[in-house]
């Protein structure tokens, strides 16, 4: 198991390098850059070209990618070319937000679509299933800024309601925090919702139908035993990979809807660095993803083989 | 064989009966479609009895068992007839309610299915699926059921239990597994034990030691036994007495030893046949002409078997027969009988 985690960790190296270049040449071929954006249109050649050298954007691209690659390596990714920050901090500063913002939105899709799920599984064809499903397929079809914003006019309209403005941390004021945080996790979390439900009705569909169930079952199971202690776990290998998958998307930070919730997240850092031709900050934070979502995908490989015996790994 | 027939018969002979069905009739019924698939079965299985449906697929004795269990499938359902368990108290399990049944279910009456390569959890250890049907059926501590929980292994031929214990299913062989299904199965002590063609899914030398197993265990423990199986030889190894199944219908119902030395349904005749004994040198295998009707089929048919009977005769395509006794102890359904001096085989 060891072994095996070792190697996994091993392969991020070609990972990351891939992704290194991609987004590195990716850059670097959009037309426009930081010099442009921060002198503006009406900026001398000559002013342009001196901010280009400050940069190091006059040097030939393989050897900018490896001052920038020599520096990842030992753990400085560099500075902001707009502020001047180092960028590691504000990655990991935000990358909290947007953790918390994860980890809240899949735990309220979950106790919406697991219970559903099951619900909708065990009474096959009834009007619950036909009403799950209808619900859970609206879920995956509307696009989260349509329910962001009509969630916020509601709340305002009808309840005069409106969340916080600003992030606060939630070490600094947890209540606040969580106050800021859940309108987006609830739109976040019933559109996660959606597609987990779908599987976990399939699941516990396609479970109940095996031989071993009736086993249970004629060994004088109540029905309670039947469904959560066998078929859902069995069911849940399923369930864990579309959620392990739902969780390493919304850890790349969610733009969209730090957007519409103002939250200084991930994806917002992002964006704004796209859109000013802050290199140093677009490869920081998209090399950080790519690291986050391996890792997600490895946890989740790990959790396979704690749920089902059957996975070793070696 | 005669030698092994009177063995058989030695342990028959009590009145008292464990399971009593009458007159079951199973049903699909679906939007689209309502018909029989079992009709009018009749069994009783005596105390200690070891009792064998044999059947072609389709014949509808892994339903009759499934029944018995209140265990059919969503879309079937009886229709008709009463099954009544003599336990303690006479129990008539088709009007029990679902708490009630899972009581039963695997403490009073025990079942075993075909395939054990599934019909184990994937994800438990055997101990854990082992001892669950004690959890459910007893108070016993934890460690009186892994005491008895070894034991039990101990009975169905595994020594190595502790090892066991923590294996999961996928590190057992198919013989191992069913054996663990056995002891599961017999744990609880049971009055009746169904087994669904244990044997089938396994090695032809691991099913005689099955079969074997399951013997001695009914013995030890007075457990009835209801054999299902489509083959002849299995029944003639551990039944007493035996229903032949076509169709739905109950078409022969008697003692093994009359069954193979008196079958009276053209039906059985063929299944006899068409059986190859030891220095039989003929090339080709008998089988019976025709196909089996299908549930749709099965009204206004008359016989079920009369498309496919050497001696159908005009009444046998227009009006079902009834069961004739034929001797003591053997009831066939046949018109055959109506007429006197019918010569058989």
């Amino acid at each position: 198991m060891y072994a095996y985690i070792l190697r996994r960790l091993l392969m991020l190296i070609p990972v990351l390098f891939g992704v290194s270049v991609v987004i590195f040449f990716t850059l670097r071929i959009i037309p426009g850059d930081v010099a442009a954006t921060i002198l503006g249109t009406d900026a001398t050649p000559e002013a342009l070209a001196q901010l280009r050298k400050d940069f190091g954007l006059d040097l030939p691209i393989y050897e900018q990618y490896l001052q920038w690659m020599g520096g990842v390596m030992t753990g400085d990714f560099g500075e902001s070319m707009r502020t001047g920050k180092e960028i590691l901090p504000d990655i990991s500063s935000r990358f909290a937000i947007t953790f918390e913002l994860t980890m809240l939105s899949a735990f309220i899709s979950w106790i919406i679509a697991i219970p559903l799920g099951i619900i909708a599984g065990i009474k096959r064809n009834s009007k619950t299933d036909f009403g799950v499903r209808v619900v859970s397929l609206l879920g995956v079809s509307i696009p989260n800024f349509a329910l962001a914003t009509v969630l916020i006019l509601v709340l305002a309209l009808f309840f005069s309601y409106s969340p916080p403005v600003g992030y606060v941390g939630f070490f600094e004021d947890p209540i606040t925090n969580l106050q800021i945080l859940f309108l987006p996790a609830l739109v976040l979390g019933t559109s996660m919702a959606g597609a987990v439900t779908r599987m976990t009705r399939s699941s516990i569909l396609e479970i109940l139908r095996l031989d071993f169930i009736r086993t249970i079952r004629a060994k004088g199971a109540k029905e309670r035993v039947v469904i959560f202690q066998h078929a859902l776990r069995n069911a849940m290998i399923p369930i864990l990979t579309i959620i392990g998958m739902q969780i390493g998307v919304l850890l790349g930070g969610t733009v969209i809807i730090e957007q519409i919730f103002s939250l200084p997240g991930l994806g917002q850092l992002v964006l704004t660095g796209i859109n000013q031709r802050d290199f140093t900050v677009v490869q920081g934070s998209v090399l950080f993803i790519a690291f986050v979502f391996v890792m997600i995908n490895l946890i989740v490989d790990i959790l396979y083989s704690y749920l089902d015996p059957r996975i070793t790994y070696k | 064989m005669a030698k092994n027939l009177t063995a058989i018969l030695k342990g028959r002979g009590t009145l008292n009966t464990v399971l009593d069905i009458k007159n079951l009739s199973i049903e699909v019924n679906t939007k689209k479609s309502k018909y029989n698939v079992v009709e009018g079965v009749n069994l009783s299985i005596g105390k200690k009895m070891k009792y064998g449906i044999v059947g072609e697929s389709g014949s509808g004795k892994s339903l009759t068992s499934l029944a018995i269990m209140n265990l059919l499938p969503d879309v079937l359902k009886v229709s008709k007839g009463s099954i009544t368990l003599n336990t303690e108290k006479s129990k008539e399990l088709t009007k029990l309610s679902k708490r009630e049944m899972q009581k039963i279910r695997g403490n009073e009456i025990s079942m075993i299915f075909q395939e054990p390569m599934t019909a184990l959890d994937p994800l438990y250890t055997i101990e854990h699926q082992l001892l669950e049907v004690l959890k459910f059926h007893t108070n016993y501590s934890k460690k009186e059921m892994r005491e008895l929980g070894l034991d039990m292994l101990n009975k169905v031929g595994i020594s190595r239990g502790k090892e066991i214990f923590k294996s999961y299913p996928h590190q057992l062989s198919g013989g191992m597994r069913q054996r663990v299904i056995i002891a599961m199965a017999l744990i609880c002590q049971p009055k009746l034990l169904i087994a669904d063609e244990p044997t089938t899914a396994l090695d032809v030398t691991i099913q005689a030691q099955i079969l074997d197993l399951m013997n001695d265990l009914s013995e030890t423990h007075d457990t009835s036994i209801l054999m299902i199986t489509h083959d002849l030889g299995v029944i003639l190894e551990t039944c007493e007495r035996v229903a032949v199944l076509y169709a739905g219908q109950v078409m022969e119902e008697t003692t093994v030893e009359q069954l193979f030395t008196n079958p009276s349904h053209p039906y059985t005749q063929g299944l006899l046949k068409s059986i190859r004994s030891l220095g039989d040198h003929k090339n080709t295998l008998y089988s019976i002409p025709g196909n089996v009707p299908t549930p749709a089929q099965y009204e206004n048919m008359g016989c079920r078997f009369s498309s496919r009977c050497p001696h159908a005769m005009e009444i046998c395509k227009s009006k079902e027969p009834s069961m004739y006794t034929v001797e003591k102890d053997h009831t066939s359904k046949c018109w055959l009988h109506e007429e006197e001096g019918v010569a058989y085989g």
